[in-house]
């Protein structure tokens, strides 16, 4: 129940103005402004690490309303923060959040803050982004990575098919 | 290889003297604050920094750990214990590379400053060099080199943070590294790229961290990157031809020595770890440099790896002109706890013996035969050992070692295995002591080790097979914090093995230790700059300078005074994969200054 009071809200505040590709373009700016990167990877698809195993964006079975729950409300007892400010202070409504307040986060409840909450639309357009680019997407390729970075960087170059592993030559430095 | 005569080294050695001592040229070109340097500064030859040592007493350090021994000790005495109360902030720079990139949010300050003749040469995390003119009492930038640094491709593949250890000096040239593996060759005087090349393949998830070490005319580089699955090296550089001249791989290939440690059909040499991101020491007299290797991949699973996985958790001594293995010495066979040995061999000689001391993550100090890397003795440096009952003082190994066994378990309850949800274990996997380096004083034979008093959890996760693709993480499960870290700073007798005293902190040690004639200088990431008595580890002076301190402090002189200089600014994984440990530190701010402090 509080689940839907929540999408509901979140819906209201993020549904109106902006055209497609705008709104794609938020999406990719959050994912990456929010540094998703730093454990989902560029790509979404996760993996281990030195800070646990993130889950793979591509592999997930999160339909929508679970994804804006899941980076509004972080997942409590494993390393995925929360996104909105104060879904778990004790004024916010209903408690949103799995019917958590701040009080309840402690032991294996315990959820991070993240390093840069986020506004409701921009919850919205990285859900969005995420169910558009990321979700059941196979194996990233080459015009993904692009579509990403841009093409200033030498990160996509794994992806292209001449990549033999022989050492890079260095680009002009000065 | 080309190596300057005597000759040359007596006529530089008479330039420097009178630079230094200011009287050929102040009185001509009046006060020095007002005149930019236009004298080309004298190159630092081979023979000048074989002789670092007499470099420092003149108040200069122009090698990564201040000698090519390792030491870390300045003879400068001017600061004291008597006078260190007095110690204040004399000057400050902002610097830059604090932007993020890659799986960063941002970067960090891990560098050693070197200085010369009154410069000081600094990096930021992201690679940039700065040279800092000093004299006149204030700091100001003369020039900085930003290597246009691949942010995306090197930070996407950055394990542990945004940093660069810092520069090194060969003739008229600053030589650092850049994240994304180039070895680039800089004007001393314009500051401008003389040349590059590339080392290391972000492409095969490789990055440099480390500071290059110049041995005579080389440049020896370290690679990062065991925790994706790369096969570590060590490479050197002749600097006069920009040539590759060897490349040594810590990972023995099939028919190479050693390779029948990696049992199984697994290919070790694909992926088998042996990262060598700290950088070593050189012994001129002997032609040896002692190196240390990295954890084997994957980091936790070693099941998936059995043998001893050499080279891996070893200090390796290498021929300088060949680069071939002389000997090496294993600390943790079979490694289930992400033990690196990376750190540095400091070599020092002690009771006619010649030694080599290592303090590793396994929370032992080490002490080699630094000709032969016969094992002498080793002594816990942290509070709390888990993993291991002891080190067998005949052999070196860990008692419970079992030459029949192809997977270790040690203390197994202790120990991650498949089999278990997870394992607690002391030291954690970050380390007794991590990449910051220890200091030696050769005068009261104390050893001090920068303490990361530490346990942490271990979760291992089945290892299917190889990687299936470069650049992605393998490291066969991962570490959570459940308990909190703290630090101290641990003094080692060296002529007993013991330990002589410890100074606790409440946070774990991420910068690293200076060590002077009767002083120990160290910083917490919480903040502080501090001086301890070098006898009594009694603190005797400290400074917050409200950043996160996480490189280490060195000393120098100029215009006849001694300053202390460290850079300040939040670098490492701590803030990303251990802060859970110290919850406190989450408020810090990441910031990019350096301090320099006088009488």
């Amino acid at each position: 129940m509080k689940i839907w009071a929540l999408a509901a809200a979140l819906m209201v505040t993020g549904g109106t103005a902006h055209a497609g590709q705008d709104e794609a373009a938020l999406g990719r700016a959050t994912y990456a402004k929010a540094n998703c990167v730093g454990c989902h990877k560029w790509h979404g698809d996760g993996g281990g690490g030195y800070g646990g195993s993130a889950l793979s964006l591509r592999k997930t079975q999160l339909d929508r309303e679970q994804i804006v729950m899941t980076v509004t409300c972080g997942r409590p007892g494993t390393g995925m923060p929360y996104f909105l400010r104060d879904v778990y202070s004790d004024d916010a409504a209903d408690h949103p959040c799995y019917g958590f307040s701040r009080k309840d986060l402690t032991g294996d409840n315990h959820v991070a803050e993240a390093g840069n909450f986020l506004r409701p639309a921009e919850v919205e357009a990285v859900a969005d982004y995420v169910l558009t680019n990321i979700k059941g997407h196979g194996e990233p390729n080459l015009a993904e990575c692009q579509a990403f970075f841009g093409e200033t960087s030498r990160v996509c170059e794994i992806y292209k098919p001449q990549t033999s592993h022989q050492m890079p030559v260095p680009q002009t430095a000065n | 290889m080309s190596y300057h005569g005597r000759t040359f080294a007596l006529l530089a050695g008479v330039a420097l003297a009178s630079l230094i001592s200011g009287s050929a040229f102040a009185a001509d070109a009046g006060p020095v604050a007002d005149k930019p340097m236009s004298v080309k500064s004298p190159d630092v030859t081979s023979d000048r920094l074989a002789n670092a040592q007499q470099e420092m007493a003149q108040g200069n350090w122009i090698t990564h750990h201040g000698e090519l021994s390792g030491q870390r000790y300045s003879p400068l005495d001017q600061i004291n214990k008597d006078t260190v109360k007095g110690l204040h902030v004399a000057w400050t720079m902002q610097l830059g590379g604090v932007e993020g990139g890659g799986i960063w949010t941002h970067g960090g300050l891990e560098g050693t400053p070197l200085a010369e003749n009154g410069y000081l040469y600094v990096t930021d995390g992201w690679g940039s060099v700065y040279k800092i003119d000093t004299r006149g009492g204030k700091g100001t930038l003369m020039w900085k080199m930003d290597p246009k640094t691949d942010h995306d491709w090197a930070g996407a593949v950055a394990c542990c943070g945004v940093d660069n250890r810092g520069a090194a000096l060969y003739q008229g040239l600053v030589i650092s590294h850049t994240l994304d593996g180039r070895l680039v060759a800089t004007d001393k005087d314009t500051g401008q790229v003389k040349w590059q090349r590339q080392v290391a393949n972000p492409d095969k998830g490789e990055v440099v961290t480390g500071a290059p070490l110049i041995v005579k005319n080389m440049a020896i580089t370290g690679v990062a990157g065991a925790e994706y699955g790369i096969r570590g090296w060590i490479a050197a550089t002749d600097l006069d031809t920009q040539k590759e001249v060897w490349r040594t791989f810590t990972i023995p290939a099939k028919g190479e020595a050693g390779v029948e440690t990696w049992k199984g059909d697994k290919s070790a040499e694909v992926a088998g770890g042996g990262s060598t991101w700290v950088t070593g020491s050189y012994d001129p007299k002997s032609n040896t440099i002692v190196w240390g290797v990295g954890n084997p991949g994957p980091d936790w699973d070693n099941a998936f790896r059995p043998g001893d996985n050499l080279y891996t958790d070893s200090s390796l001594a290498v021929d300088a002109d060949t680069g071939k293995i002389k000997w090496h010495f294993q600390h943790t066979p079979n490694d289930p706890y992400d033990y690196d040995s990376v750190s540095e061999n400091v070599m020092v000689d002690v009771d006619g013996k010649q030694l080599a001391l290592h303090a590793n993550r396994n929370g032992f100090g080490y002490a080699v035969d630094r000709n032969n890397g016969a094992f002498q003795w080793a002594t816990p440096f942290v509070k709390k050992v888990t993993w291991t009952k002891g080190i067998d003082p005949k052999t070196g190994l860990p008692v419970e070692y079992d030459a029949k066994k192809d997977v270790q378990v040690y203390q197994v309850a202790n120990t991650p295995t498949r089999d278990k949800a997870y394992a607690d274990f002391c030291p954690g996997n970050m380390g007794g002591k991590n990449w910051p380096p220890t200091s030696y004083n050769p005068e009261l034979k104390l050893w001090y080790i920068p303490v990361i008093e530490s346990c942490n959890r271990v979760t291992i996760a089945e290892t299917k097979g190889l990687p299936a693709k470069s650049r992605e993480f393998f490291t066969g499960g991962g570490p959570s914090q459940p308990v909190r870290i703290t630090g101290s700073v641990t003094a080692i007798d060296v002529t007993t093995g013991k330990v002589a005293g410890k100074f606790e902190t409440k946070f774990p040690n991420l910068g690293g230790t200076l060590a002077t004639k009767d002083l120990v200088f160290s910083g917490e990431p919480s903040g502080e700059v501090y001086a301890l008595d070098g006898k009594t580890l009694q603190k005797l002076w400290g400074f917050n300078t409200g950043g996160g301190v996480s490189a280490p402090p060195m000393t120098f002189m100029v215009d006849g005074k001694q300053y202390v200089a460290i850079l300040v600014g939040m670098g490492g994984a701590w803030d990303k994969w251990f802060i859970d440990a110290t919850p406190e530190l989450k408020t810090m701010q990441p910031g990019s200054t350096l301090y320099v402090f006088a009488l």
